[in-house]
């Protein structure tokens, strides 16, 4: 504020004191806004501050009456007990019930067969045995459309799979399941008496096991008596068919020079006979409990 | 122990990491158990090898001692291949496959000894009853060349076959033809599958991915809760298409499983379709023919990109 220097000079202060006017007119109107805009936002603030109020009463009031519906119902159940006590043994009867199913369910898989319905259709599970040893599960997930197809599985990559859902699966399903089960339930008690031989006779082999994927051809050379003197005989079983578990071609051979003695010619047909009607790892089971005279009364 | 093979041991050891090299000795199982013990494997790569080599020369490494390491080399670092994949045929009313690893071994390098006079073959077991074939070609004069081996991987009783074929092609034939001879089959045919990654070829062309199958068995219950809506979020927060949500999460894991998927780069499609249009009067809309068309998605790992759109909305 200079009052001196607006009163000296007359026209320059006319345009002075206006402009000084002006600035003044200025400097009130700013220092009004920055007065106007906390003074909005607090009335901004305070209508939301009435809002969030409001709602919060209406909250409290819905929770009331929520309260006040459920004491009425607890009311009116504890007034109606022999209701309720009926209610819980119904519904202890279904749980029941329901357990039981459940465990029916579960205990189909010793049938070999079982499955479970899927979103899009049903998913098999085939349980396979061997001489009453439960072996691997596998599994085939099917999807029920027209045409009907395998989304999934886990059977093993030589189980001819594509080709007996190639023969039955669109014509009879039940054909195709029962004629996997047999391939698998084949190869489980295969490759089972191969691991017994390979595991709990390995005194009897005179060299490795030689087998294949399938288990369905088998060469080995064992001895009649562990590490005795008895000749080793080399033996070779072949399984044309994939749905058996005991061979279609047994030849047993001796590998020496000299002819074989009768009586060990009379062993080697023996024993090609016994692979061929016993399971292996019962023939060797008879070779251990004998120890020099062949079991008869394993034979079946 | 002729310089070639000491050469081609030497250069083999060079491939391998220093993480790997332990792994791959003891698979060899060339090297006894005290020899190994002689050497420092803190040394650098250089001296380590040389270390190495000069016990090999001391046990007189063979050729086919050398082969089997390299196909060792190649079992553990499969993904440095590319890998085709072949499946072959039999006749109609064949008889069952009885497979015979000796006889099969032996078929196979007798026709190619006969054919070529030259050539390497080496044969190594490994999981799931594969057989892992390697074969250096040479021809009637000169030496098998051990440095561009070609490797095929054989699931007997299957009729799929993976190879890794070598800038040789002129062999192909040859090789395709020992193939079939030997594991009886009629025919064998390219199928429109290629990659790296062997193992994911393998869970395709067997359809061995998502192991996980639903029974009443199953002790662990299925996971109720979903991966992505995850229970870190805000609970005030509600989502809107929490059904829709929920029925793409469930067809989303139906396809794919919950295991991780094969590794695809890129699939291809041909498709032949006929174009529909809402709007009347659209360049395409009245066509008869149907179109075709060539589709191509491709990308790092295209089936868990494709799984992971299912949360992302789309």
């Amino acid at each position: 504020m200079e009052p001196a220097n607006t009163l000296r000079q007359d026209g320059e202060s006319k345009g002075g004191i206006l402009a000084h006017l002006e600035k003044l007119e200025t400097q009130m109107n700013r220092s009004h806004k920055r007065f106007e805009e906390p003074q909005r936002a607090q009335a901004e603030a305070s209508t939301l501050r009435t809002r969030i109020h409001k709602l919060r009463l209406l909250r409290d009031k819905l929770r009331a009456e929520v309260k006040q519906r459920q004491a009425r119902i607890e009311a009116s159940a504890a007034s109606a007990e022999p209701d309720q006590t009926l209610e819980t043994s119904e519904q202890e009867v279904l749980e029941t019930k329901r357990e039981n199913l459940k465990a029916i369910l579960q205990a189909y898989r010793f049938t070999g067969l079982s499955g479970k319905l899927t979103s899009r259709g049903v998913c098999v599970c085939i349980h396979t045995a061997f001489e009453g040893n439960l072996l691997d599960s596998y599994f085939v997930d099917l999807v029920i459309q027209k045409p009907l197809w395998i989304h999934r599985h886990s059977v093993p990559v030589f189980i001819p799979l594509e080709e007996i859902a190639a023969k039955y699966l669109q014509i009879d399903v039940q054909h195709f399941l029962f004629s996997l089960c047999e391939h698998l339930n084949a190869y489980a008690g295969r490759k089972y008496q191969a691991d017994r031989l390979e595991s709990d006779f390995a005194a009897f082999l005179a060299g490795p096991l030689q087998r294949n994927s399938l288990c369905n051809l088998l060469s080995f050379t064992y001895k009649r008596e562990p590490g005795g003197q008895s000749f080793p005989f080399c033996a070779r079983l072949l399984y044309k068919d994939l749905t058996v578990t005991l061979p279609t071609d047994v030849t047993v051979t001796y590998q020496g020079m000299d002819a074989l003695p009768t009586s060990w010619e009379e062993q080697r047909v023996s024993h090609e006979n016994l692979f061929r009607t016993t399971s292996l790892h019962k023939v060797f089971t008879s070779f251990a409990g004998e120890g020099g005279k062949l079991d008869m009364s394993l034979l079946p | 122990m002729d310089e070639t093979v000491a050469e081609f041991i030497k250069r083999i050891f060079l491939k391998i990491p220093m993480t790997n090299i332990m792994t791959i000795l003891k698979a060899w199982d060339f090297l006894s158990e005290s020899q190994l013990q002689t050497v420092n494997f803190r040394q650098r790569k250089e001296p380590l090898v040389q270390e190495l080599v000069l016990l090999c020369e001391e046990k007189c490494a063979s050729l086919n001692d050398a082969a089997l390491l390299d196909i060792i080399y190649i079992q553990v670092h499969r993904h440095q291949k590319l890998w085709d994949v072949f499946k072959m045929n039999k006749g109609p009313g064949e008889d069952v496959d009885l497979f015979d690893i000796e006889q099969f071994k032996s078929s196979f390098t007798k026709i190619l000894q006969r054919a070529l006079k030259n050539v390497t073959v080496s044969f190594r077991d490994a999981e799931e009853n594969a057989v892992w074939i390697r074969i250096a070609w040479g021809t009637h004069h000169t030496k098998p060349n051990q440095y561009k081996a070609t490797y095929v991987v054989y699931y007997p009783q299957t009729p799929y076959v993976f190879m890794s074929l070598s800038r040789l092609k002129r062999n192909i034939p040859l090789l395709d033809q020992a193939l079939m001879i030997a594991s009886k089959h009629h025919q064998i045919v390219k199928i429109d599958l290629r990659s790296r990654y062997l193992d994911s070829l393998k869970a395709i062309v067997f359809k061995q991915y998502n192991q996980f199958f639903e029974t009443h068995n199953s002790t662990a219950p299925l996971q109720e809760t979903s991966l992505w809506l995850d229970t870190n979020m805000d609970l005030r927060v509600i989502h809107e298409n929490k059904i829709e949500k929920e029925r793409v999460q469930r067809v989303t894991r139906e396809t794919f499983g919950d295991c991780p998927q094969p590794r695809l780069e890129f699939a291809q499609y041909k498709l032949e379709t006929k174009f529909k249009s809402n709007l009347n009067g659209g360049i395409l809309a009245d066509r008869e023919e149907p179109l075709r068309c060539m589709i191509k998605f491709s990308s790092p790992h295209l089936l868990e990109a494709l799984k992971s759109l299912a949360p992302a909305g789309k």
